[in-house]
């Protein structure tokens, strides 16, 4: 029974949430348009929590990815204001991650400072550049090009509802790209197979020959890019950057990523398993906010959901631990 | 059935002491924590219940690319209207989808944009020229005027150009220096800098007969300045904007800060309010920004509020 109720016990819980909404909200919730823009809502979080989640594999931390996501967004907006174009400087903001990310994984891996430390003091210094690159001022209007900011609003259309288009977001689409890359490097190579070894015992994987600092320094380059990728598609989203916007995803996405770890087989964490606490948290806000709980409150029910969550499945562990 | 109930039953059939259906509101700002915007949602929201709204009022603690999820979350639920106290600019996906909806936008002092209906604010122009005309009517137009003006914040900018045309308009009052204070630690600190180093290089008694600042900070930083100085009884006239509290207790003291500007949160709040109730009438709104008188203050209202 116990049993059962680990196993199954958070996908029931989610199963519920979501009719718990669909009732409630009998006209709005469960409509395709409403969760087209769940999707693009979440999506990127799911693009921090899912590369979070790689990290999270080898029982890693990276509490930098907000503040990648802040840098990332105002350096691409710089260049935007000294006239480049919107794909070299997506592609230099994407570039600052990747260095931002492997400077992470040298010193967790190769210093060996524990990463909530050393992720803890870059989260200070990217901020920081953040707020140097941009001279605290939030860039927006005719600096961004229209461009940039239209691919958040744009996607291909796939059908009608209520006379109006239905439209599939390229933010979502991103999302699901990046989903996949890190489902196939998770679960379908060598590598990731070598990272869930370094997560269950680091030693007995060095022992087995896995070269565990390489790995561990690699692993934190997608969380860099990840979290530079989020920042730009925040701050297409909302047409401007500033230094402090991306800031609130790094919380959420490893919420994220514990809030799925509770649906796996053996607490391990899975890119699958995170976009499902990703999307938990995108349907209470939506859901919350429909029914027009207040905003304050909608906070506290989350965090207390995500308590309870994650509290159910550890006594449910233990009980299962018990029994052997 | 009781009498009561029999009642209630006839009222509900004929119509009667049951209200229709209310309109839904949603007000969505990320900046709810602040003191301006706890007064305009004040403000708001007495209106609000006096026309018996169902009101929304949605805070996303500074999240912007929250403010458009949650545009577009209330858009599905099918508000009535919506109001924003954000930058347009910011968040035109989420205008768009209020737009493609046909559910009204109305700005809290949030900033023009097309897909607004229209914005309640105050006059920035109105405030700009009430001060800098307060300075020239006080020195008798003649004399010298120190600016404090910050050019690359659009809705400051506007003030300083006022106050340009003002004292341009007086022949005998030269404007000494037009100083753009740094204003990353708030501007109090580097505008009285600044100030000290113009008083420094101005040392005759009655070389500086005004400052006009085109918000409070400045003008506090400037009144520092000429009281650390001892040139706090030269008679040196200055004005700031806002009348933020430190500005009024300035100007309570009987100083030499002598007036600023008050805008009406509440009252845009409200205005805002019967703004959103007009388009629900169906009235267009041609005038796209709406302005909510502001009040000089001055030693004879400081202390009120």
């Amino acid at each position: 029974m116990m049993q059962v109720a680990r196993r199954f016990g958070g996908v029931a819980g989610m199963l519920a949430v979501i009719a718990f909404f669909a009732i409630n909200l009998p006209e709005t919730f469960l409509t395709p348009r409403n969760l087209l823009n769940i999707s693009q809502q979440i999506s990127m979080l799911t693009v921090v929590a899912a590369t979070m989640t790689v990290v999270m594999v080898m029982g890693d931390f990276d509490l930098s990815v907000g503040s990648m996501a802040s840098l990332s967004g105002v350096v691409a907006a710089i260049l935007f204001t000294q006239d480049w174009s919107v794909p070299a400087a997506v592609g230099v903001a994407l570039a600052v991650g990747l260095a931002g990310g492997l400077f992470n994984g040298i010193v967790v891996s190769v210093v060996g400072i524990l990463p909530f430390v050393a992720t803890l003091a870059t989260l200070t210094v990217f901020s920081g550049l953040a707020f140097v690159v941009s001279d605290g001022r939030t860039i927006f209007g005719r600096d961004i090009p229209p461009g940039f900011g239209d691919f958040a609003r744009g996607g291909p259309v796939i059908g009608m509802a209520d006379e109006r288009a239905l439209v599939l977001p390229n933010l979502t689409l991103v999302a699901i790209a990046v989903v996949l890359v890190i489902w196939i490097v998770l679960e379908q190579t060598s590598y990731g197979r070598r990272l869930y070894a370094i997560g269950g015992n680091r030693d007995a994987a060095r022992l087995a020959g896995i070269p565990v600092v390489p790995l561990r320094l690699s692993a934190f380059a997608f969380t860099g890019v990840g979290a530079a990728l989020a920042g730009l598609m925040y701050a297409s989203r909302v047409a401007s950057a500033n230094p402090t916007q991306g800031d609130g995803l790094m919380l959420t996405a490893i919420a994220a990523v514990f809030l799925g770890m509770t649906l796996t087989r053996d607490g391990q964490p899975k890119v699958l398993a995170t976009l499902a606490g990703v999307a938990v948290l995108g349907v209470l806000d939506n859901g919350l906010t429909q029914m027009r709980v207040d905003s304050y409150v909608r906070e506290v029910l989350v965090g207390a959901i995500i308590l309870f969550a994650v509290g159910l499945s550890a006594l449910g562990r233990r009980g299962a631990a018990r029994r052997r | 059935m009781t009498l009561r109930t029999t009642f209630i039953g006839l009222a509900a059939a004929t119509g009667l002491g049951v209200p229709a259906l209310a309109q839904e509101v949603a007000v969505i700002t990320p900046y709810l924590a602040q003191p301006g915007t706890q007064f305009y949602v004040d403000g708001f929201t007495a209106r609000a219940e006096e026309l018996g709204w169902d009101l929304n009022v949605i805070d996303t603690a500074g999240d912007v690319a929250a403010v458009i999820s949650r545009m577009e979350d209330v858009v599905n639920q099918g508000v009535d209207a919506i109001v924003i106290n954000v930058d347009p600019a910011q968040i035109g996906a989420g205008l768009q989808t209020a737009e493609d909806a046909g559910i009204p936008v109305v700005g809290m002092d949030a900033g023009s944009d097309p897909l607004v209906a229209a914005n309640v604010t105050s006059n920035g122009y109105a405030m700009a020229a009430e001060t800098a005309v307060y300075v020239a009517n006080r020195i008798g137009g003649e004399g010298n005027v120190v600016m404090f003006t910050f050019d690359p914040f659009p809705p400051v900018q506007a003030r300083g150009v006022i106050a340009d045309a003002v004292f341009g308009n007086f022949p005998d009052i030269q404007v000494l220096d037009r100083i753009t204070p740094d204003v990353s630690d708030g501007g109090i600190a580097d505008s009285r800098a600044q100030m000290e180093a113009l008083l420094a290089a101005n040392p005759e008694e009655g070389s500086i007969d005004a400052v006009w600042a085109a918000w409070d900070q400045p003008a506090l930083g400037a009144l520092q300045a000429i009281e650390a100085a001892g040139r706090a009884d030269e008679g040196i006239v200055i004005t700031g904007i806002d009348a933020n509290p430190q500005a009024r207790e300035a100007i309570a003291a009987g100083g030499n800060f002598e007036a600023s500007v008050a805008q009406d949160f509440e009252g845009i709040g409200q205005t805002a309010a019967d703004t959103v109730a007009r388009i629900l009438e169906g009235e267009e709104i041609v005038q796209r920004v709406i302005y909510v008188p502001t009040t000089l203050v001055t030693v004879a209202n400081a202390d009120a509020e």
